[in-house]
């Protein structure tokens, strides 16, 4: 039996046999006892990756992660999911772009759906092709603003917010956690949607620089992270560069990720690759492009190409080697300090991968 | 190499006419896309003193390059500040964003939006697609719509599939009834003809046309009954070889976002 009055309408539209499966989202008296339970002393949370996500990420869990699509997101730490075979993972986030390999792999079964593509790039015919076959199963459609303020709720340590975001769309007739409500303090007739505080199982965030107790720093945008930090219940950190605590006190200045939300520190230097990592290196749009023109082909593509590149590399080393190796990182390093006006001149030009042409580089 | 002199292309064509929606002194919230080069062309020709933001948080970047995504450095280049999401929706509904810009898979007579699907059921549609991403949040909260897009009669529905967002609803007061904030859609888009909405009904309207297009090829591109204007349908003002110009040495000389797709 749930707790939860779910919005019906919605149970029925997405036609939710059972809706326990919704639970753990909202459910802020094991987030908080999960919090409580945590490891509140400053003590050293440095592990691998592999033991990260081994330990952390379980079959089941609702997962989320930092960055905003193809900018700061913890790729590689994707690619160990996937290298664990983990299984009926649920995926929110906003937007949840990423979650599209995993659900190839079968990892990722469940979407807590608010943007799934690829901007300019246009639609992922993957997930169009996966949802169609059943193999990833809508719980829930969000708009940005709608998962945003979820997350930004729980950090507030409230049970929720009231929006005007997603009122009279056919959205909250898809999300069974929205109620449509009338504004306790009004006379006047003002619908309002409470949004409840939303609390994912785990979150994996990328960071430019962690101390081994967890302080993490980001630099750029920050996008939803701060909030999903204090949401989760469970939180790794891979950072580009551990760094003593003091370099955090003296010299970080920007977003701070205070060290008692996090579980896990892993060192990950290029942890965002094939991703832009703000300040570090540019993304490699002919990788993007290879995934999505190639890979949009047919599931076969898309298994070969995502085979090569994840279960053909042991780790972010060997995918930057593939990728390129040290004359990507220049490439990339250049680029991305010239998008962010530190740098004059650099061409930004470059071979477009189509189904016609395949320059075989990727910077 | 770009022919400088050469006609515009449909593209350059929108990304004039949707820079002309804006008024200098505005905030402008942007999305992916045309979107990008209109409102970087409108910063630098008729609206100088405009600032540009985005659902990355990005305040006010200093123009580089175009943004291949919201999320992107030149979204927040050497921005004085950078918002987290909730913050940066929050800024439409707490009344510091004038206008923003939205693109579509489908909009139908009353300005409502679509981004989810093609088809009407929801497990089984003919295409999936993104689903809604901020296009729903600027949609509910902001001041001044514009809508921009391409003009089909599959595009132009009378009822979209899924109603990813909040234009005029089902026209008359119904979105200040549902509770939405703002004006709804002030304007829709397409290479073909601008179009706003009849005052009362709010009912998708001819407001100006392509030169070259007739109300009857607008009527035979839409999937719904158009609204004719009174008196002669104006011709929208075309880019002139100054701007064009400007647009394609200073705002998208590699043409991201206004080159014409090769087949």
């Amino acid at each position: 039996m749930t707790k939860y009055l779910y919005n019906q309408e919605a149970v029925a539209n997405l036609k939710l046999s059972d809706t326990s499966v919704l639970d753990r989202l909202v459910d802020f008296e094991s987030a908080r006892a999960a919090h409580l339970k945590k490891e509140h002393a400053k003590k050293d949370k440095r592990m691998s990756l592999t033991e990260a996500i081994a330990t952390f990420v379980q079959d089941g869990d609702i997962i989320t992660d930092g960055g905003f699509a193809y900018v700061r997101t913890p790729h590689q730490a994707y690619h160990e999911i996937i290298r664990q075979g983990k299984k009926g993972l649920q995926m929110i986030g906003a937007p949840n772009t990423n979650q599209s390999f995993q659900i190839v792999y079968g990892c990722v079964g469940y979407s807590h759906n608010s943007y799934v593509g690829a901007e300019m790039r246009g639609i992922d015919k993957s997930y169009d092709r996966m949802l169609k076959a059943g193999r990833v199963k809508i719980l829930s459609e969000w708009s940005h603003g709608g998962v945003a303020l979820g997350f930004k709720a729980a950090q507030l340590g409230t049970p929720g917010v009231f929006s005007k975001q997603m009122l009279a769309s056919d959205i909250v007739r898809y999300n069974p956690y929205l109620k449509v409500m009338q504004n306790p303090l009004r006379d006047d007739q003002d619908p309002v949607v409470f949004i409840p505080a939303l609390y994912p199982d785990v979150a994996i965030i990328h960071c430019h620089a962690a101390d081994k107790y967890g302080n993490a720093y980001i630099y750029g945008p920050a996008v939803n992270d701060l909030a999903i930090a204090a949401a989760t219940r469970k939180l790794i950190i891979t950072a580009e560069e551990i760094v003593p605590e003091n370099d955090i006190r003296y010299n970080k200045k920007g977003s701070i990720i205070p060290f008692f939300y996090v579980d896990a520190v892993v060192e990950m230097p290029f942890g965002a690759v094939p991703g832009n990592m703000p300040g570090y290196y540019y993304w490699s749009r002919q990788w993007w492009e290879k995934l999505l023109r190639f890979g949009g082909v047919s599931d076969e593509n898309m298994k070969s190409f995502l085979d090569e590149w994840i279960m053909g590399t042991k780790d972010q080393f060997e995918f930057v080697d593939k990728l390129g190796g040290a004359k990507w990182i220049a490439e990339a390093r250049r680029q991305t300090r010239a998008a962010e006006g530190d740098n004059e001149d650099v061409d930004f030009s470059y071979e477009e991968f189509t189904l016609k042409h395949d320059s075989g580089l990727y910077y | 190499m770009k022919d400088l002199d050469a006609p515009a292309n449909p593209l350059e064509t929108l990304a004039y006419i949707i820079a002309q929606q804006i008024s200098n002194n505005s905030v402008v919230y942007i999305g992916t896309g045309i979107p990008m080069v209109a409102g970087i062309l409108a910063k630098k020709t008729h609206a100088p003193n405009i600032t540009l933001v985005y659902e990355s948080g990005g305040q006010d970047p200093i123009e580089g390059d175009m943004p291949w995504s919201v999320g992107c450095p030149f979204t927040w280049r050497k921005s004085p500040t950078i918002m987290e999401m909730s913050y940066s929706f929050a800024q439409c509904y707490n009344g510091y964003v004038d206008i923003g810009f939205l693109g579509f898979a489908q909009v139908d007579m009353y300005g409502n939006v679509n981004t989810h699907q093609i088809g009407k059921d929801f497990h089984k549609p003919k295409v999936r697609m993104t689903g809604s991403g901020g296009n729903n949040d600027l949609s509910s909260l902001t001041e001044n719509m514009i809508l921009v897009g391409l003009q089909t009669p599959d595009k132009f529905p009378e009822k979209v599939d899924f109603m990813t967002s909040v234009g005029h609803l089902t026209g008359g007061n119904s979105r200040k009834e549902a509770g939405l904030l703002g004006n709804g859609p002030r304007a829709v888009i397409s290479p073909w003809g601008v179009y706003d909405f009849e005052p009362v009904s709010k009912r998708m309207r001819v407001q100006s046309l392509t030169p070259g297009v007739s109300f009857d090829i607008a009527q035979q591109l839409t999937g719904f009954e158009l609204l004719k204007p009174a008196g002669v349908i104006p011709e929208t003002k075309l880019i002139t070889p100054d701007v064009l110009k400007i647009m394609r040495t200073e705002v998208d000389p590699r043409g991201v976002f206004t080159s014409m797709p090769t087949a």
